[in-house]
C-alpha cells in the first residue's frame, strides 16, 4: 500500500546543527495490516509517521503510494491523498476549540470538492454513536474530558472512509482504563472496516495479536515481529 | 465566558446611553437657554423642547435599571427579555423628539441641533446594543452544558 | 461543513481578537468615510450656492467681501451699501449681458421664528436671474407684493398664518431646497416689499427697518458666452469706483482656503489612525497565526491545501473587515446626517448630505476600500501560515 525506500530526514536545530531523525528507513505497509511502532523518546517514530503521510518532506529517499511517488506531487494532490485516503488521531488534543463535536468530526469533509453534501452530518452522527458521544454532539472540546476528545478525533478520523489510519501515540494522555478502552475501539476498527492501521505507541501489549511490531531506535529499525 | 460573564459588556453600554438620554436633554432645551413661549395673555410658558426633556427622563430611569439588572442577571431568559424591553425604550427615546413631542421648529435651536439628534442616536445605539445583547445571551445559553 | 463556515466560528470563536479587529476597522473606515462626507458636502454646498446664485461676476462694495460671502454661506446679515448708479454703471461694461441688483437686509433679533437676526435678500424682479426661474417653475409666477419665499429652514411660527417683519405681515409662499448653507434660514422678496416694510417699520416696529436711498447691496452680473467673467471683473473693478468684482469661480476664496487647511489636519489624522490601525490588524493577525500553529498543522494533516488555509484565513480577515467596515461606515453617516445642522453652525461650514446614489457609491467604496486595506494588512502573516511545513507546525507548543 506504501513503501519507504532509503528514507531519511534530517533537519537543523538551531543554527549549525543537523539532526537525524530518520536514517536509511525500507518500510512495507501492507493494506490491511495492523501495525504498531514503538521504541523510545526521540527514536523517530512520530517523523516516520509523518514521512508515510507526507506532512514532511524526506532529505533523502522515497515514499510511494501505490505507484505514485508522494514528493513528486504537486502539494494540493498530497493534500487530497490526506483528506481521501488517510486518517489522522494526533496524540495532542488536535479538536478545534472553535468547532462542536459533530462540526469538528465533520472538518476534514470541508477539504477538497467531495462529500459536501448535508449526509455528512448524519455519518457524523453514526460516528459519534460508535465511540458513545451521540450525546455530545453540540458540545464544545472544552466541556469534554482527555477521553472523550480523543474518541471524537478517531471518529474524525473515520469520516471520510479513509484506507490508512495514522495514530500517533493516541493514548499517551490517558488513565489506563481508558487507554484500554480506546486500544479496544482501535482493534475492532481494524476488525469490522478492513483500515490499514499505522499506530506509534508506548502501549504494544494492548495491540491485537494479529499486528506487526516494528522497533525504532536512533531514526533506525532495529527490530521486526508480530505483537 | 458565561451568559452573565457575556452580558455585562451591552449592560454598561446601555447604562451610558441611559445617562445620556437622561442628562443631556436637560442642558439642551430652550429653557435652560432662557427661552420660552409667550402666550396671548402675556404668559411665559415652557416649549416643547422642555417637556421632551422631562419624558426622556421616564426613558432613561428604566434603562438604566435594564442595564443594571442585565450586569447581575444570570438567566439567559431574564437577559433576553431584558434586551427585549432595552430595545422598546430605545425606540421611545427616537420617538418623544419626533413624533411624540417634538423640538423646536428653528434650526439654530439647541434643541434641534443637539438634543433631538443625540437622543435618535442613542435610541439607535440602545436597540443595537440591546439586540446584540439578546443574541449573545442565546448563544451561550447554546454553549453551557 | 465548508471553509466560510469554518473561517466564521473561527471568528466567533475568539472574541478578543475578533473585537480588536473588528473596532480598528470601524474606526478607520468611520474616519475615512467622514472625511470623505464632510470635503464632498462642503463642497457640493459652495457648488449649489454657486448654481443659486447663477451670476458669473458678483459685484460688491469695496471691503465688503468677506462679510457677503459670509452672509451668502451663513446667512449672517451684513451691511454693504453702494450708489445704485452702479448698477447702469456695471451694465455698460462690454461683455456683461445681464446686471440684477440685491439688498441685503437683517431682521430683528427674537423674531418668534429665530433665535439671532435672519438674512432677508431682496431682489429686483424687472432684472432678477436666480430666484425667477425657480419661482416660475415652483410657483408658476413671480412674488407679489407682501410675498417672500423661504430658505429650507425658515417656517411660519405655529399657530400663526403669517410671518411678521419689523411689524408687518408677510405671506411665505414656497421654500428652496436645502443648500447646507445659511441660506436655509434667509429670507427672500422683492424690492417692492422691502421698501414697503421699511415705510410700515417706522410706525410699526421696535425699530425701523433702514434702507438708505438709491443704495444696492450687490449686484449680479452675467456676462456674454464668449467673454472670460475675470476679465469682465477686472474691467468692472476699472470703471466703476470703490467695488469690488469677484468672478463665480473666485468667490468664497478666504472659506475655501479655511476648509482646505481643516481638510488638511483631517487627512493627517485620518493618515495616521488608518496606519495605526492597519498596523494592529496586522499585529493581531500575525500573533493569532502564531497560536494557531499547530492547529494550522491539523488542518493541513487533514487535507487542506496551501490554498485552502490561506482562503480561510483571510475569509476570516475580510468577515472582520466587512462587519466593522459596514459598522463604521453607518455609524458615520448616521452621527453625519443627525449632526448635519450642528456641523454647519458650530463649524462654520456649509455642508450638505449627499443624495442616495452618491451616498450608495460611498458606502460601496468605504467597504472595498476597508476590505483592501485588512487584506494587505494580514496578506503576510496569512501566506506564511499557510506555506508552513505541517509537521513542524504541529511540533509546535
Amino acid at each position: 500500500m506504501v513503501r519507504l525506500d532509503g528514507v531519511t530526514k534530517t533537519y537543523p536545530l538551531g543554527r549549525e546543527k543537523m539532526v537525524t531523525a530518520v536514517q536509511d528507513v525500507d518500510l512495507n505497509v501492507a493494506r490491511g495490516e495492523f501495525l504498531v511502532i514503538t521504541g523510545r523518546s526521540g527514536a523517530g517514530k512520530t517523523t516516520l509517521l509523518n514521512l508515510v503521510a507526507g506532512l514532511t518532506r524526506p532529505t533523502h529517499g522515497r515514499i510511494v503510494w501505490g505507484d505514485m511517488d508522494l514528493w513528486r506531487m504537486p502539494d494540493a494532490q498530497r493534500s487530497r491523498l490526506r483528506s481521501r485516503r488517510l486518517g489522522f488521531v494526533f496524540q495532542f488534543a488536535s479538536l478545534l476549540p472553535s468547532l462542536t463535536v459533530a462540526e469538528n468530526v465533520v472538518l476534514p469533509t470541508a477539504f477538497g470538492s467531495h462529500r459536501r453534501e448535508p449526509a455528512v452530518y448524519e455519518r457524523a452522527g453514526e460516528l459519534l454513536r460508535m465511540v458513545g458521544l451521540a450525546d455530545r454532539r453540540d458540545a464544545y472540546p472544552r466541556q469534554l474530558s482527555a477521553g472523550q476528545q480523543q474518541r471524537v478525533v478517531i471518529a474524525r478520523s473515520l469520516v471520510n472512509d479513509p484506507e490508512m489510519l495514522l495514530a500517533d501515540e493516541p493514548t499517551s494522555n490517558l488513565d489506563a482504563e481508558t487507554e484500554r478502552e480506546m486500544m479496544a475501539l482501535f482493534t475492532e476498527i481494524h476488525a469490522t472496516r478492513g483500515v490499514t492501521v499505522l499506530m506509534v505507541t508506548h502501549a504494544p501489549q494492548l495491540v491485537p495479536a494479529c499486528a506487526r511490531l516494528v522497533e525504532m531506535a536512533d531514526g533506525a529499525i532495529c527490530a521486526r515481529g508480530a505483537a | 465566558m458565561t451568559a452573565r460573564t457575556a452580558a455585562r459588556i451591552p449592560a454598561v453600554a446601555i447604562a451610558i446611553l441611559a445617562i445620556v438620554i437622561g442628562v443631556m436633554p436637560l442642558f439642551f432645551n430652550c429653557q435652560y437657554d432662557g427661552k420660552t413661549l409667550v402666550l396671548a395673555n402675556g404668559r411665559e410658558v415652557p416649549m416643547k423642547c422642555y417637556w421632551t426633556a422631562r419624558a426622556a427622563l421616564a426613558v432613561a430611569v428604566p434603562l438604566l435599571a435594564v442595564g443594571l439588572l442585565m450586569a447581575f442577571s444570570r438567566r439567559a431568559e431574564t437577559l433576553r427579555a431584558l434586551g427585549i424591553l432595552g430595545a422598546i425604550l430605545g425606540v421611545m427615546a427616537i420617538l418623544l423628539p419626533t413624533l411624540l413631542i417634538g423640538v423646536c421648529q428653528h434650526a439654530g435651536a439647541s434643541c434641534s441641533l443637539v438634543m433631538k439628534p443625540t437622543l435618535v442616536l442613542a435610541g439607535i445605539l440602545a436597540i443595537g446594543v440591546s439586540l446584540a445583547g439578546v443574541a449573545v445571551s442565546g448563544r451561550r445559553e447554546e454553549q453551557t452544558p | 461543513m465548508t471553509l466560510f463556515r469554518l473561517a466564521w466560528k473561527n471568528v466567533v470563536g475568539s472574541a478578543f481578537r475578533s473585537w480588536v479587529v473588528y473596532l480598528c476597522v470601524l474606526l478607520v473606515t468611520g474616519l475615512l468615510f467622514t472625511s470623505v462626507l464632510l470635503i464632498g458636502g462642503t463642497r457640493d454646498s459652495l457648488r449649489l450656492i454657486q448654481q443659486r446664485l447663477g451670476a458669473d461676476v458678483v459685484v460688491v462694495p469695496e471691503g465688503t467681501e468677506a462679510g457677503v460671502e459670509s452672509a451668502l454661506l451663513m446667512g449672517r446679515p451684513v451691511k454693504a451699501w453702494m450708489p445704485r448708479e452702479n448698477e447702469d454703471k456695471i451694465a455698460h461694461v462690454p461683455g456683461v449681458r445681464e446686471v440684477s441688483p440685491q439688498l441685503y437686509l437683517a431682521s430683528l433679533a427674537n423674531a418668534p421664528c429665530c433665535t439671532a437676526e435672519m438674512l432677508v435678500m431682496a431682489f429686483d424682479p424687472q432684472t432678477d436671474f436666480t430666484l425667477t426661474p425657480w419661482l416660475r417653475q415652483h410657483l408658476g409666477h413671480g412674488l407679489s407684493a407682501g410675498e417672500a419665499i423661504g430658505g429650507s429652514d425658515v417656517f411660519v411660527p405655529y399657530g400663526e398664518e403669517h410671518l411678521r417683519i419689523y411689524g408687518s405681515e408677510i405671506d411665505l409662499v414656497g421654500s428652496l431646497e436645502r443648500t447646507g448653507t445659511g441660506l436655509d434660514t434667509a429670507l427672500f422678496l422683492t424690492f417692492e416689499t422691502a421698501y414697503q416694510v421699511a415705510e410700515h417699520s417706522r410706525t410699526e416696529a421696535i425699530r425701523p427697518l433702514e434702507i438708505p436711498p438709491e443704495s444696492i447691496s450687490a449686484a449680479l452680473v452675467r456676462i456674454e458666452p464668449e467673454a472670460d467673467p475675470r476679465v469682465i471683473a477686472l474691467q468692472i473693478s476699472h470703471e466703476v469706483t470703490k467695488v469690488t468684482a469677484i468672478p463665480a469661480s473666485g468667490l468664497f476664496q478666504t472659506f475655501r482656503r479655511q476648509i482646505d487647511g481643516l481638510l488638511r489636519s483631517m487627512l493627517t489624522l485620518l493618515g495616521a489612525a488608518s496606519a495605526l490601525s492597519l498596523a494592529i490588524v496586522g499585529l493581531v493577525f500575525s500573533m493569532a497565526v502564531n497560536e494557531r500553529r499547530r492547529e494550522i498543522g491539523v488542518v493541513r494533516a487533514l487535507g487542506a491545501t496551501q490554498g485552502e488555509v490561506l482562503r480561510t484565513l483571510l475569509a476570516e480577515a475580510l468577515m472582520l473587515a466587512l462587519g466593522g467596515g459596514a459598522s463604521g461606515i453607518l455609524l458615520a453617516a448616521l452621527v453625519l446626517y443627525l449632526f448635519r445642522d450642528l456641523i454647519v453652525v458650530s463649524l462654520a461650514m456649509p455642508f450638505l448630505f449627499p443624495a442616495l446614489p452618491l451616498l450608495v457609491a460611498l458606502v460601496g467604496g468605504g467597504l472595498v476600500a476597508g476590505l483592501a486595506g485588512v487584506g494587505l494588512a494580514v496578506l503576510f502573516p496569512v501566506v506564511r501560515a499557510s506555506r508552513l511545513d505541517p509537521a513542524v507546525a504541529m511540533r509546535e507548543q
